[in-house]
């Protein structure tokens, strides 16, 4: 089931929670609507289920207009961020309800629940009450819901969002799973860039209202249309520069710290024009052996700051204007670096990106 | 398309026919039962048999005994909200200031009041007081006095119905004032000490001003309560006071349509009131500055030091459940006569209840006309509550205004406009009272169903009603297997309310039970009251069973609830 939002708009009063949107989500995709508090992305997803009706635009299931069809008429299932079980009823009964009214035989439904149960692993808790289950069974009651009415499009708003760090990563790869095994078109909103990098197809970005870059995850990674998208999906440095000019098929721009070459940008600057520059923690590389590198983009820095995490270590580099710069080194070697040396760091143009200047003030949500 | 179109437009006609039918239905019940009688009464007072007219307003302000009784009323909400601030202002200061050991259960105690009918109490009142009721046996017993003092004569009376009426309503009164003083953050008490102020300068200045909003809005109901009583002077025998003058108007109104004037006076006294008081003293809602947690200083007192406590609460309690201790005792007294408690007890009475005609017809009836009211009130209050909390249309503000309506008109100016409004019609009270008895009740306690609902509606998540419509079931399967299930308990805390305080209904039972085969419960009591002989004796043990059965129902309530008990009785 392919859906598609065009041009849609919510506003509550003077308050635009959506402002224009237009996107369309492939069939059987596992796309995430991501973004900060207050970005609009459950807007989008209560919408899609028809809890809330958009003020204008359009909202189509395979080309048929459903923008108008009441929620109960639209096949979708839905997983709610508080999960929503009914406490009076059993989980069974929980997972039947959404079939009783589609006015199944009862071997049909008892066939149906029992599938969706063995699915979500919960064929054993069958007969409790939701108040008799822990939080991760809880969801998995919520999900074996949705998916017992073979919905044509699945909705999950912030499923995992209520379990612990463990629990969160074990149901991330459960509803992969589920996903795979079934191919029903999933739209999932969350604001954990971690899960929607490590389990969609695609991605979108919102921020306050917009939809600013939906692409597959690797490349919203390498390839951020903005510094805010930048700086949401992952970690990144960002530099204010000043665009200096194209050759040989690389962007020069001028920092604070010296010149830089990018291989990629995303911007049409001109000459002299301001832009940002973005490199990821992990692109920027430090000799802590000492001696050169032989790699583009050499920048003499002085350590501000030391972070060992076992896995890697955070080096805080400082400029001589104050700028820092993060490097990341992923199994860490031993060093001699104490805070205040000087040291040098590469970063190659491919891992250079220029980016736009933000005109806006980043929204302080 | 078309299947889509079909379940669109099928959806749509269910959404609207919940949200818009429900508020043609409530609105059309409210205009036409209560709107229309409080209209009628206002053309019948201003129109003769030539047009408008103030003649009957003319008549009315000449008539001396009319505007004594007004005057009287007045007087007697007046002197009653002075007699509840007496009683009730040192109790919640009490209450607010100092821990003692028994404190809890003390202060539960304090509001029995509320649970008490005013009207039961009424009867032991003449016991009482008579020249040789228990009072004055007790007083010339310990040499207190050489004659019988005559408690219930002449004006004295007027001190008898304003003593009733305060110890019915000071609950009110110390609730308000309690959590007006709750709310005074302590730190204003913290910077008076360090400025050196004194304990009554504080009170005076800091204190006061800022419980007094809390203060009025209580103020304003017991005012109202007791100016517009029927129960109470009635069964007392203060004829000159208004609503009893309104009462005896009622069998000859359309001959005298002074009645309607008379009505329509008390309409705009409450009105005039109501409002003044709301802009000019309670209007001003002190906005405490202060944010994050903060403790209350309480000074603990040990069993010694809290005895003053300990003599005030007691004396209060034990004057408030007074009346209805000596209606109980009366019920089971045999031959009390002369003595300050009865010598003899036995349970005749309680058998002449069961045996007699006329109790039976009571509880029947009763029985009878609440249940069917408490199943009205079910079933509008579920639907209106659902409407309003969900928000389905638009407007819910004057639906939730109309419906709390009920509890700002006084009984005696409803029931008098149920009479004048349907003699003639099918509901005419003077043949057959019994529907307009059933649908008077289930008007007057509608916002209480409403409000239990309401609770109920809030504690529920959207959510859940959410993921029901999700999974395809329509508005109609939602409210039936999810919303209604969840909210069980509380719609039988409010059927157990509903049903108790109809039960109990005073100013409709009275006035519109025109004949003694429909009597309900209070209006047998009033008839056995008046009756010679053993008549106020069964009137006592009729009484006291329904005593037991509204604090039976009202514990079931609050079983249900809990705290939330409080949330019902605010205005």
């Amino acid at each position: 089931m392919e859906v598609v939002f065009e041009r849609i708009v919510k506003k509550y009063g003077d308050v635009t929670a959506v402002g224009g949107v237009d996107l369309t989500i492939k069939s059987g995709a596992l796309h995430f609507l991501l973004g900060p508090s207050g970005c609009g992305k459950t807007t989008m997803l209560r919408m899609l289920a028809g809890l809330e009706a958009p003020s204008s635009g359009r909202l189509l299931f395979n080309g048929k207009d459903v923008t108008n069809l009441p929620a109960a008429a639209r096949g979708i299932g839905m997983v709610f961020q508080n999960y929503a079980l009914w406490p009076h009823m059993t989980v069974r009964k929980n997972i039947e309800y959404g079939l009783t009214v589609q006015k199944m035989s009862s071997d049909q439904i008892r066939q149906r629940t029992d599938e969706a149960l063995a699915i979500t692993q919960l064929s054993r808790y069958g007969d409790r009450l939701p108040g008799q289950l822990s939080g991760g069974q809880q969801q998995r009651v919520a999900l074996a819901r949705a998916i017992a009415v073979r919905p044509t499009v699945l909705l999950l708003d912030e499923p995992l969002s209520n379990l612990d760090a463990q629990l969160r990563l074990e149901m991330r790869d459960n509803l992969s799973r589920i996903h795979k095994q079934l191919g029903i078109t999933t739209v999932y909103v969350t604001h954990d860039q971690k899960e929607a990098l490590s389990m969609g197809t695609d991605v979108s970005v919102f921020r306050a209202g917009q939809l600013i870059q939906t692409d597959p995850p690797r490349q919203l990674y390498h390839a951020p249309k903005s510094a805010f998208v930048a700086r949401f999906v992952g970690e990144t440095n960002l530099l204010t520069a000043t665009y200096l000019g194209h050759k040989d098929g690389l962007h020069s721009v001028k920092t604070t710290i010296g010149a830089i070459d990018a291989s990629r940008s995303m911007t049409s600057a001109k000459v002299g024009d301001p832009v940002t520059v973005s490199f990821r923690p992990e692109a920027v590389k430090l000799n802590l052996g000492g001696g050169d590198i032989a790699s583009d983009n050499r920048l003499t820095l002085k350590l501000d700051h030391l972070t060992y995490l076992g896995e890697s270590e955070q080096f805080q580099l400082m400029g001589q204007d104050g700028t820092l710069v993060r490097a990341s080194v992923f199994n860490p070697p031993d060093h001699t670096l104490a805070v205040g040396d000087t040291v040098a760091a590469w970063v190659a143009a491919e891992d250079v990106l220029v980016l736009p200047t933000e005109t806006d003030q980043p929204a302080s949500t | 398309m078309t299947a889509a179109t079909g379940a669109r437009r099928h959806f749509a006609l269910t959404e609207n026919l919940i949200g818009y039918g429900t508020i043609l239905l409530i609105l059309g019940v409210l205009v036409a039962f209560l709107i229309a009688p409080v209209a009628v009464i206002l053309v019948k007072a201003f129109r003769g048999p030539d047009g408008f007219t103030l003649e009957y307003f003319q008549l009315l302000f000449q008539n001396e005994l009319h505007m004594e009784a007004t005057v009287n009323s007045l007087a007697l909400g007046l002197v009653t909200v002075l007699a509840t601030t007496v009683i009730a202002l040192p109790l919640a200061l009490v209450n607010a200031k100092l821990e003692f050991p028994g404190k809890t259960l003390l202060t539960g105690l304090l509001l029995m009041p509320m649970v008490m009918p005013p009207f039961v109490g009424a009867i032991g009142i003449q016991r009482f007081f008579a020249r040789r009721g228990v009072v004055n046996l007790f007083l010339m017993e310990f040499g207190l006095t050489d004659a019988p003092i005559e408690w219930l004569e002449g004006s004295r009376i007027f001190w008898a119905v304003a003593l009733l009426e305060a110890l019915h309503l000071y609950p009110i009164l110390y609730l308000n004032l309690t959590s007006a003083l709750a709310n005074i953050d302590p730190s204003l008490d913290d910077v008076a000490d360090t400025l050196g102020v004194s304990k009554w300068k504080r009170l005076k200045d800091i204190t006061w001003p800022l419980a007094r909003p809390g203060y009025f809005a209580g103020a304003i109901i017991v005012f109202i309560w007791a100016f517009t009583d029927l129960g109470t002077p009635l069964l007392v025998g203060y004829q000159q006071a208004l609503p009893v003058r309104i009462f005896n108007m009622i069998s000859d109104v359309n001959e005298n349509p002074m009645g309607f004037a008379l009505v329509v006076l008390v309409i705009v006294m409450t009105l005039v009131i109501f409002f003044v008081s709301k802009l000019a003293l309670s209007g001003r809602k002190y906005e405490m500055m202060a944010r994050g947690h903060v403790t209350n200083r309480v000074q603990k007192l040990n069993f010694v030091g809290a005895l003053p406590c300990y003599l005030l609460l007691g004396f209060v309690i034990l004057l408030a459940v007074t009346p209805h201790l000596s209606v109980a005792l009366t019920s089971f007294s045999d031959n009390w006569f002369m003595t300050i408690l009865p010598e003899h007890y036995t349970l005749e009475h309680y058998h002449q209840v069961l045996a007699t005609e006329l109790p039976m017809i009571g509880i029947k009836n009763s029985l009878l006309f609440s249940g069917l009211s408490t199943l009205v009130d079910l079933f509008l209050g579920v639907l209106v509550a659902y409407v309003i909390a969900r928000k389905i249309v638009p407007f819910t503000g004057l639906l939730e205004g109309v419906t709390m309506m009920p509890l700002a008109l006084p009984g005696i100016v409803l029931a008098f406009g149920y009479v004048v409004t349907f003699t003639g019609t099918p509901l005419d009270p003077f043949i057959n009272p019994m529907t307009l008895l059933i649908i008077a009740y289930a008007i007057r306690r509608l916002p209480y169903m409403v409000r239990a609902a309401t609770a109920g509606l809030m504690q529920t998540s959207r959510s859940l009603e959410e993921a029901s419509m999700v999974f395809g079931a329509s508005r109609f399967m939602t409210l039936r297997r999810i919303t209604v299930p969840l909210i069980a308990a509380n719609l039988v805390a409010g059927c157990l309310l509903c049903f108790a305080y109809a039960m109990l209904d005073v100013s409709d039972s009275l006035i519109l039970a025109m004949k003694d085969q429909y009597y309900p419960l209070t209006k047998a009591i009033y008839a056995l009251f008046l009756e010679q002989g053993s008549g106020e004796l069964t009137a006592s043990a009729l009484g006291v069973l329904g005593m037991i059965l509204l604090a039976i129902c009202l514990l079931g309530a609050s079983r249900v609830l809990g705290k939330k008990m409080g949330e019902l009785f605010r205005s």
